[in-house]
């Protein structure tokens, strides 16, 4: 059972804004996922753990300097920048 | 009511490694802002992580370091919370499989404080507020961490003090890091609650975040013991929450409120595979852990007869430590290096920084030999003195200093000789000893002193020029 | 015999019937002509085909050999990183970003002087099986264009079931390559977890994703994996290829090669389709092949624990879309948490959203275990059942989709009925396997029908030898679309 409050929590938590009249409809619609999602409740078997895919093994990369991207690139998809910063501006 | 202090702490160190946890970025402290960056550490869409070997070892090593139990298995999970100096909106983490558990450091006191688990994560970007607007730098964001989390075993602001400084020798004697709390290589959090004297149970706790200083974490530990028990006194609650530390005004003040709270939704982080290490590997790595500093003091007193203060004074900076031991190997007596290296090595060496690098002209080699000739009793303390000033000045070794003729003894007519001459060429001295002033006869050793080139024994100088007088 | 269009091609290049330029100024007249109705591109980039067409042409010149992709004109899903091209996996939150680097992927055809015409649509971010969650619209079915073309990677498909593509890369979650080319006739190469590198793939669901190819007849998809597969130091979970590359052994004789049969596939599939399914049984018997029925009842589960694992990663991957670093910010706010959460709400759509929600709540405090863990070990369970299937056949035969492509709009209105349609592609994505699906006919209405061929992890060399056979004994010509694309 999904509630507005449940609805109203997770999309804080997940950063997005849910309009006060879309928030029935939302509840709604993710209490029929999270119904479809509760299925997997119904199954008898404990399931076996589960690791990685490959099960694989220390994948370790080794400790030396490769050097950084210049400062352009890294800024170039900015929405704005300044003195090689990122940048948010405060709005009025 | 009498209350009783309980404390733990979350400690952040930053790994002395030459790159970033999960990119080949530099780590290097400071530099433009964003200029140690790449795509993956920005978390441009697409990229992936691949993490560093050196990491886990350095995190090995200080468990290793701390008593901890090393983990065959762990993993790397995913803490998710949307800040902007996260660029990914999730700090790779470890969350319910930590490399190292169940270790502990023991105090002065003999008490140990138990530590919980120590894992590896990453560090976050830094944040520059302007008049409002937002700057964002991601030098920092990826640079390696580990997480030292302390049972809530400390019972004192002092233990509490102690308990960093060890932790921050152990892991500069290591080498995982510089630990410099000024540059935020080493921060820590600190819970604190009170209760009852004696009681066992557990009061609500408060949390003190990033604190980069010794002195702030007694202020503000001490600040939030009287609060609380202030509270409690009077009827109230103390309330579960984050705080920050005013140092200015030396007070507490919440973070945030319970609204904000935070589920951080931890998984296993898909784009990292398990961390498997072995016992053989793990033995390995124990080899690579030199004597602690604790355990060094403890030797310099009951085997080489140092006072406990010159002991700790010693042993608290690897480099000290190494040049002590170095220069006192295979000598009579090991104190003369020690008061060498606290009297006239000290007085150059001004910091606690200048002391962790230490770094001056003459080597443990060069001081050895110094030290040989006092115990060979071929130059006498005053003249050691003197020739270690000139040689810490210069970097040269003792025999630029001292001659042949220096070292060879002043015999016994030798010394009559200029003692007589003391007493002849100082009339006024002598007169002045005459009439019951005592110190007089220092000047007349001095002057013993001086025309031996500091070879006399200035007692046995002092006795004969006694006797001459009359 | 089925002749690949890369095969087709590159005999072109080889003997100077045509020039390399002059083949990718072909294609790009015919992405012109077609785009309009078949939506397939969202980003066409003639000028750097038009230079890599011209470094071939040098090549040509000089009488150096050529490699099987080079100068072949292909595509790349728009959630693909290419190197200062705009990449947004259809997404108005990725508005005018342009990758610094490429992924790794796209490098190693580039080394190989691959022609790449532009990017191709798809569901925004990949979530959705028909391509109309895309920023920009649908993608259309080229054998009808009043139907989808399939997702996610819905663009890829009609490009190169429409020919306007030789070939293209797709990604696949839980089943974005094998159902749209399913619905477009063609061939999708869905890769074992991990034989190929995700470097560079705007992740979606990461322990799920991989890139694979699409493309017209199984000898080109076994051309292109081969290209693509290998070892990726930047990618933990990377393993590459294992063994010899997959063309040599393509023509393999598959006497005695036991193919599987699972009755769970087949609940719920069309008569068309389960009719389509046992016919290339027959063929496959008549090739000296052996049929295996046996059961997976895990299946059951496998719909529900994909959508809870895949949801709950991804809402993890699409925290970082923050305004901040890149792609679309809103205008107008009052601080950094506003402009954050405006900017996600601005930029998402609906679809995505949906799946982010259902991601944080799977994952948040009270609901972990009954979900998120729960689904983990049942991951678990069919994994192992898997295993335990390929003790008694080789590979497994099954249906692609339960349907043909379906009418555009059809699906948008109930998601539910929409994830239910990816039942037989999502459980290789959950046990990490290769799966590969070819046309095995029409239904009705004259749409494609597909079929699915499944192996154990790093097994593509019997897919698609199995595969190859199967085609070989068929045709493969008969599925390719006529009224599109460039005339060979």
């Amino acid at each position: 059972m999904v509630t507005r409050d449940d609805v109203i929590n997770i999309a804080r938590l997940s950063k997005l804004y849910i309009a006060e009249e879309e928030l029935d409809d939302m509840t709604k619609a993710m209490g029929d996922i999270v119904k479809f999602a509760d299925t997997i409740n119904n199954a008898s078997e404990e399931g076996v753990e589960f690791d990685n895919i490959n099960n694989l093994r220390n994948a370790f990369r080794e400790d030396e300097i490769v050097p950084s991207y210049d400062r352009d690139e890294i800024l170039k998809n900015a929405n704005d920048i300044d003195e090689g910063h990122f940048l948010v501006r405060k709005r009025v | 009511m009498q209350y009783e202090m309980v404390a733990g702490f979350e400690t952040h160190v930053e790994l002395a490694t030459n790159t970033k946890i999960f990119c080949s970025c530099t780590t290097q402290f400071g530099g433009d802002p964003n200029t140690h960056c790449c795509p993956i550490c920005i978390g441009l869409p697409g990229v992936l992580p691949k993490l560093n070997r050196e990491v886990v070892r350095f995190a090995i090593r200080a468990g290793l370091a701390t008593n901890c139990h090393i983990s065959n298995i762990s993993k790397m999970d995913r803490k998710n919370y949307c800040y902007p100096d996260l660029p990914k909106a999730y700090q790779i983490s470890q969350y319910d499989k930590p490399l190292c558990e169940n270790g502990y450091i023991q105090l002065s006191n003999g008490r140990k404080i138990r530590l919980n688990r120590i894992h590896i994560e990453e560090d976050a970007g830094k944040l520059i507020h302007k008049r409002g607007d937002t700057y964002i730098d991601y030098n920092r964001g990826g640079v390696p961490l580990i997480e030292i989390v302390s049972e809530p075993d400390i019972r004192s602001v002092e233990e509490a003090k102690e308990y960093v400084e060890r932790l921050q020798q152990i892991m500069r004697f290591i080498g995982v890091s510089d630990c410099r709390m000024q540059e935020g290589s080493m921060r820590c959090d600190v819970n604190v609650s009170v209760r009852p004297a004696g009681s066992d149970k557990l009061g609500t706790r408060t949390e003190i975040k990033n604190m980069n200083s010794i002195t702030f974490i007694g202020r503000a530990m001490e600040y939030e013991f009287n609060r609380q028990v202030e509270l409690i006194e009077s009827g109230g609650e103390v309330e579960q929450q984050t705080l920050r530390y005013n140092d200015a005004e030396n007070t507490t003040s919440p973070m945030r409120g319970k609204e904000d709270a935070n589920d951080y939704r931890y998984f296993r982080d898909p784009d990292l595979v398990t961390i498997e290490v072995s016992d053989e590997e793990v033995d390995e790595l124990r080899k690579t852990i030199p004597e602690l500093p604790f355990e060094k003091a403890e030797r310099y007193v009951s085997e080489l007869g140092l006072s406990e203060k010159d002991a700790a004074n010693i042993a608290k900076y690897r480099k000290i430590a190494e040049y002590f031991e170095a220069a006192s190997d295979g000598v009579k007596n090991p104190k003369t290096a020690a008061n060498f290296i606290i009297g006239q090595i000290f007085r150059r060496l001004e910091t606690e920084d200048d002391k962790e690098s230490f770094e001056i002209r003459t080597t443990a080699e060069q001081l050895k030999e110094l030290i040989k000739l006092i115990d060979e009793g071929k130059i006498k303390n005053n003249l050691a003195k003197t020739t270690l000033e000139k040689m810490l000045d210069t970097g040269k070794p003792v025999t630029e200093f001292v001659s042949e003729s220096d070292m060879a003894d002043l015999d016994e007519n030798a010394l009559a000789e200029l003692c007589k001459k003391a007493v002849e060429s100082n009339p006024k001295a002598v007169e002045d000893f005459k009439k019951g002033k005592q110190k007089a006869v220092k000047s007349l050793v001095g002057f013993v002193m001086k025309e031996s080139r500091g070879k006399a024994d200035a007692a046995a100088a002092e006795a004969l020029i006694i006797e001459i007088i009359g | 015999m089925a002749e690949g269009i890369i095969t087709h091609l590159g005999g072109m290049l080889e003997n100077k019937e045509i020039s390399c330029t002059e083949l990718t100024e072909k294609y790009i007249s015919a992405i012109d002509s077609a785009n309009g109705d078949l939506n397939a591109y969202v980003k066409v980039t003639p000028d750097e085909a038009l230079a890599a067409a011209k470094t071939v042409d040098e090549k040509i010149a000089k009488g150096e050999k050529l490699d099987p992709l080079e100068g072949i004109p292909m595509t790349l899903k728009d959630n693909i990183s290419t190197k200062g091209i705009e990449t947004t996996c259809c997404s108005k939150i990725l508005e005018g970003y342009k990758p610094i680097y490429d992924a790794t992927v796209w490098s190693a055809l580039k080394a190989k002087n691959a022609v790449l015409l532009g990017k191709t649509n798809m569901d925004e971010f990949a979530m959705g099986s028909s391509c109309e969650t895309s920023y920009f619209g649908g993608a259309a079915n080229p054998h009808d264009i009043t139907r989808v073309a399939g997702g996610s990677s819905g663009g890829v498909a009609s490009a190169v079931g429409g020919n306007i593509a030789a070939y293209g890369l797709g990604s696949d979650t839980g089943g974005s390559i094998r159902q749209p080319a399913s619905f477009c006739g063609i061939v999708g190469l869905k890769p074992t977890y991990g034989a190929v590198s995700r470097f560079g793939l705007i992740a979606y669901a990461s322990s799920f994703d991989q890139i694979g190819p699409v493309t017209t007849t199984v000898e080109d998809a076994a051309i292109v994996y081969d290209a693509i597969s290998g070892y990726d130091k930047m990618d933990s979970t990377s393993q590459g290829r294992k063994g010899e590359p997959t063309v040599a052994s393509l023509k393999n004789d598959i006497k005695g090669m036991k193919i599987g049969i699972a009755d769970e596939y087949l609940d719920g599939v069309s008569d068309e389709i389960r009719t389509a399914i046992e016919k290339a049984c027959s063929v496959y018997e008549s090739l000296g092949a052996q049929i295996v029925r046996f059961k997976l009842p895990s299946l059951k589960y496998a719909l529900p624990v994909y959508y809870i694992l895949a949801c709950a990663e991804a809402s993890s991957n699409l925290g970082r879309y923050d305004g901040i670093r890149y792609g679309y910010r809103t205008s107008n706010y009052k601080d950094i948490n506003e402009m954050v959460c405006k900017t996600r709400s601005e930029g998402f759509g609906a679809e995505v959203k949906r799946r982010i929600l259902l991601g944080t709540y799977v994952l948040s405090a009270g609901y972990y275990d009954a979900y998120y863990k729960k689904a983990q070990n049942l991951r678990g369970s069919i994994v192992s059942a898997f295993k335990n299937a390929f003790g008694s056949c080789d590979v497994i035969l099954a249906p692609t989709v339960p349907n043909t492509a379906f009418k555009k709009g059809s699906a948008i209105s109930d998601p539910i009925q929409t994830y239910l349609t990816d039942i037989c592609t999502v459980p290789v994505n959950i046990a990490g396997l290769p799966g590969i699906s070819i046309p095995c006919g029409f239904d009705g209405e004259g749409m494609p029908i597909g079929m699915q061929l499944i192996g154990d992890t790093f097994c593509e060399s019997t897919i698609l030898n199995a595969a190859w056979q199967y085609e070989n004994a068929v045709g493969a010509e008969v599925f390719r679309s006529s009224s599109y694309g460039v005339k060979l």
